[in-house]
């Protein structure tokens, strides 16, 4: 699950986009930008790699005069200790309040208040500790008082308000388990005004505003996942699968966690990954290279390179038995089963994404067919493997239930189901089908200039290598039938299984 | 102020004016590394003219049908749309559930020639994209496919268009998902509170219908129920087509001819929309809801039209200011960034053209926060009427409309959607330039005028979702008197 600013955005697996191909928008072209994708190469993509490690991946597409830009850091909730889980997430809330200059008539005054409201948030936090909710209030009612009166020296939104006159597009980011996503589309003549902006909130971001912000930040986690059944259904179900992996730490954070953060945790967190050596830059649309790579060194190129964060060390291990979940909450029933499986460069990663199309793919798949059309048990059954891709995921199977259906009788059916994939793998007709729509997809992806640009983005902060993307096409028109049939043997078992189900709470209707 | 030109070319040259700082003047910072950015930076920044051309959509009459057409070499993919006038909204509430099972029948419900199992491993070996939706006034449906299988997909979309079976075991598996739909409607918070405002509001009218089980009563949904529906939507005379994508116009005409022919004459002309009556009285309604979370909505009439006038202009960015424009825009600025009270927070002006519209404003948030978060929200409305935006505001408003107008003509296949959209509902086809003419007409002083008219707080319709013990029924109770709406 990725959380963003202002709404969910794109989901691009290097795998699944394939078979469930980004965007709607068609875009116009020279044959030489994309020319070579119609005969199955790749586009034309140049990367230029900065002094100070940030990579820059250009396409120009000429078409109507406007430019997709995508910056991703390799920084995401899998990099979060416990106790901090939502940090990245909100720093991506605050890289949009502005600069040293931007958002500020008197920066230095500023950050006088911020000092005395840090304080007051250590000592908040260890009025929580101590049980005193007496003084924890009294700090809180503080920091209320003092960011009040820093709003008088913040002009309000002015990041936002600058992109905005330059007629700005889709302005927003998204935080998921492995990457932090900021996007935006210009006219093709403010090219150099995105350079400058970005280049300043790299540089010297100011976290203004920052207790009322995170305030925000947990009204999107009771919207995403307290008050929301399948939210809710969800992060518990990722974390009984995922034991010792961050995959089972929610990227929104935990609502405890989340009123323990202050504005220095944060700023750490910025510091230690946000260098541009842990960047990507992904620039797709109607421009000049040559001027966009002297922005690039213009205005990106003078950061000085940062710290490279650590390695994820956490590994899950090997599940030995069957987990089940079951939450009570006043809803209608839903339900979701997982099984632990490879990271997505994993030589089995193309294979499972053919057992997902063929299980859960539209109405010809097998799942749809049992459980929604022939038994009707099932008003949708969807499939996916998350909840990132550089680290061994979870297959996961969603089912909506009917009213008139049990849970166990959906279980049956998808067991029963898996069971004769795993005799007798899917008939060549199914496969040649799969093939088929990747091959669509293939084209299809590349249809939206932002959609391409997040693509690239994502492959190369990632696995460090934009192609990566284009390259899973091949892999998965080389799976087979057989390699789909053991796949479903080596992963789809009992004891490798984490089932959630959400029920109807005793006494509600 | 710089603001684009305009000169009419044979299609339409767009001109976005070189700009020149984009932001106010204040004191400038130093920075601490040598990074070349800030304000400085960004306040010496100038811009080039953007020239561009609108692409040329052409209109080719194939078997007496106005077909838009716009080539677009760049892929071998294309798109065709059809857009029907004529929807759910038209007609009688016993037919409302076949109405607006229309479009998911003709997906998946076969066709004379093809049982819907065969549709369905068509669709999926051909890899084509499909879609059928419905609105209260129109049926729209879309074929994407690879070049490659441009005509095969035609062929079978034109026969799921033109000879729909209407298979009664898809007929009830449809049924089955939809009493699913009724009984998850409590599960969301923010759908049950818009679908109940919309009941409030509009009452007996198509706006306020929610599908219940009497509308999905057997007897409401036999294959002949969805067979005269069908016929008096989808046939030549409410048809509306559009082409993008990679074919050439003489193939093209090959290609839709068999199709089109094959389309009905529409029996007799759709009836015309009913005009709601609109709720007008002021309202605190709850629905009692044990969450972390309440939803909010609030809405009243409005009889401001979408025409070319300068009321209709000064309402759009008078919202835009309001709470429609993202971060910029003062609800959100209040409600949001000043007092962390919401993740989301916007208002909503509607302008139908032939009846009254809404405008409103909705916003989530914790319990104990809906009290304070709906004052602020009406406070914010009402300082609208009481004083004029600034010219920072209405400049940042007009400034993204035009400096993005770009946006509408990046994708071929929205500029003919648009086209479309126009032509179906009688809308002039040059709207869009005088829509960006009209907003840069737009005054301060237009705008307050707009919402001093139009803005009435005491007929506002306020529903909160949310848990009453945590809200505080008293202090909710000091908007004034509470009504308990019971849902099921």
């Amino acid at each position: 699950m990725r959380v963003g600013r202002r709404k969910p955005a794109l989901t691009l697996l290097v795998v699944a986009a394939l078979l469930s191909p980004v965007g709607a928008k068609a875009q116009s072209q020279t044959p030489a930008a994309l020319g070579a994708i119609r005969d199955g190469g790749l586009p034309h993509v140049e990367k230029l790699v900065l002094d100070n490690g940030l990579r820059v991946l250009l396409l120009p597409r000429p078409g109507a005069p406007t430019v997709s830009f995508v910056m991703q850091y390799a920084i995401g909730g899998v990099h979060e200790k416990p106790g901090e889980t939502g940090v990245a997430h909100l720093l991506e809330h605050m890289l949009f309040k502005g600069s040293e200059s931007i958002g500020t008539t008197d920066i230095e005054a500023e950050r006088a208040l911020f000092e005395q409201m840090d304080r007051l948030h250590d000592a908040a936090v260890a009025a929580a500790d101590a049980d005193d909710r007496v003084e924890m209030e009294r700090a809180r009612m503080e920091i209320d008082r003092l960011e009040d009166e820093a709003r008088s020296l913040v002009v309000s939104n002015e990041f936002d308000r600058i992109l905005s006159r330059a007629g700005a597009q889709g302005l927003n980011a998204t935080t998921s388990s492995e990457s932090t996503t900021y996007f935006v589309e210009l006219p093709a003549n403010r090219i150099e005004l995105f350079f400058a902006l970005e280049a300043d909130r790299m540089a010297h971001p100011v976290f203004r505003e920052f207790y009322s912000e995170r305030d925000v930040v947990m009204e999107e986690r009771r919207m995403r996942v307290d008050a929301s059944p399948g939210g809710t259904l969800y992060e518990r179900h990722m974390a009984a699968a995922f034991r010792e992996h961050p995959y089972g730490q929610p990227v929104v954070g935990l609502m405890t966690d989340l009123e323990r953060l202050g504005r220095r945790d944060v700023e750490r967190y910025y510091r230690n990954y946000y260098g541009p050596n842990n960047a990507v830059l992904a620039v797709v649309g109607s421009f000049d290279r040559d001027q966009v790579e002297t922005f690039a060194r213009r205005y990106l190129g003078p950061i000085p390179a940062g710290l490279q964060p650590p390695e994820v060390e956490a590994a899950e291990p090997p599940q030995t038995s069957e987990r089940r979940v079951v939450i009570q909450w006043d809803a209608e029933p839903a339900m979701r089963i997982g099984w632990h499986v490879t990271d997505a460069l994993h030589e089995d990663a193309a294979a499972i994404a053919m057992l997902s199309a063929v299980l859960t793919g539209g109405r010809t798949s097998r799942l749809y067919r049992r459980l929604v059309t022939r038994d009707q048990i099932a008003a949708s059954v969807f499939s996916a493997t998350g909840p990132g891709s550089r680290f061994p995921q979870l297959f996961q199977i969603d089912v909506t239930p009917v009213q008139t259906s049990s849970t166990v009788d959906i279980e049956d059916a998808i067991y029963d189901e898996i069971h004769r994939l795993q005799e007798h793998g899917p008939d060549p007709v199914e496969v040649e089908r799969v093939r088929n729509q990747i091959e669509a997809g293939r084209v299809r992806r590349l249809q939206s200039n932002l959609g391409l640009a997040f693509q690239l983005a994502d492959a190369e902060s990632l696995f460090g290598d934009w192609k990566t993307t284009f390259n899973s096409t091949d892999r998965l028109r080389a799976v087979s039938a057989t390699n789909v049939r053991d796949v479903a043997r080596r992963y789809l078992t009992r004891a490798n299984r984490t089932v959630a189900i959400l029920q109807r709470s005793t006494g509600a209707r | 102020m710089n603001r684009p030109g305009i000169r009419a070319v044979a299609g339409f040259i767009f001109v976005a004016a070189a700009s020149h700082g984009v932001i106010p003047a204040i004191a400038a910072s130093q920075t601490t590394t040598g990074v070349r950015s800030g304000r400085a930076a960004i306040e010496a920044l100038r811009f080039e003219p953007l020239d561009f051309e609108q692409p040329d959509v052409r209109h080719v009459e194939v078997a007496g049908i106005d077909v838009l057409h716009l080539e677009d070499r760049s892929l071998p993919l294309v798109t065709v749309r059809a857009y029907f006038r004529g929807g759910y909204g038209l007609f009688p509430r016993d037919t409302y559930a076949a109405a607006m099972g229309l479009p998911a029948l003709l997906r998946y419900g076969g066709t004379e020639s093809r049982s819907a199992s065969e549709v369905d491993e068509e669709i999926a070996y051909h890899a084509y994209q499909l879609s059928f939706g419905s609105a209260g006034g129109s049926v729209t449906s879309t074929l994407n496919t690879l070049t490659e299988h441009l005509a095969t997909g035609l062929s079978l979309w034109g026969d799921m268009l033109v000879n729909p079976a209407f298979d009664p075991t898809e007929i009830g598996a449809w049924r089955t998902r939809q009493l699913e739909g009724v009984a998850r409607r409590l599960d969301d918070p923010a759908r049950l509170a818009y679908s109940e405002l919309n009941r409030l509001l509009f009452g007996d009218h198509p706006v306020g219908w929610e599908m219940d089980e009497q509308d999905l009563s057997t007897d409401r949904l036999e294959q002949d129920d969805f067979r005269t529906i069908h016929a008096r939507i989808i046939c030549r005379d409410n048809l509306v087509l559009g082409v993008t994508g990679d074919v050439a116009q003489d193939e093209l005409e090959s290609l839709l001819r068999p199709f089109l022919e094959s389309l009905r004459s529409c029996p007799e002309p759709l009836p015309a929309a009913p005009i709601p009556e609109i709720r007008r009285a002021s309202g605190i309604f709850l629905i009692e809801k044990e969450l972390d979370q309440a939803v909010i909505a609030m809405a009243h009439p409005s009889d401001v039209r979408l025409r070319d006038d300068p009321e209709y202009f000064s309402a759009m960015i008078g919202n835009a200011i309001l709470g429609g424009g993202g971060f910029s825009s003062r609800l959100l600025g209040r409600v949001r960034t000043e007092e962390g009270y919401a993740y989301s927070a916007a208002s909503l002006w509607t302008t139908p053209r032939r009846h009254e519209g809404l405008i409103g404003a909705t916003t989530r948030t914790r319990p104990d926060n809906v009290v304070p978060a709906i004052e602020i929200v009406l406070e914010t409305m009402s300082g609208l009427t009481l004083e004029e935006p600034t010219a920072d505001e209405l400049e940042t408003t007009v400034s993204q409309i035009v400096n993005g107008f770009v946006f509408n003509f990046d994708s071929p296949s929205s500029v003919v959607a648009r086209s479309m959209y126009f032509l179906a509902q009688d809308m002039p086809e040059d709207w869009l330039e005088r829509y960006w003419s009209g907003v840069q007409s737009v005054t301060p002083a237009g705008i307050q005028s707009v919402f001093a008219e139009h803005l009435r707080p005491e007929e506002m319709t306020i529903l909160v979702v949310g848990d009453p013990d945590r809200i505080g029924r008293n202090a909710l109770a000091t908007l004034g008197p509470v009504t308990t709406i019971e849902v099921r």
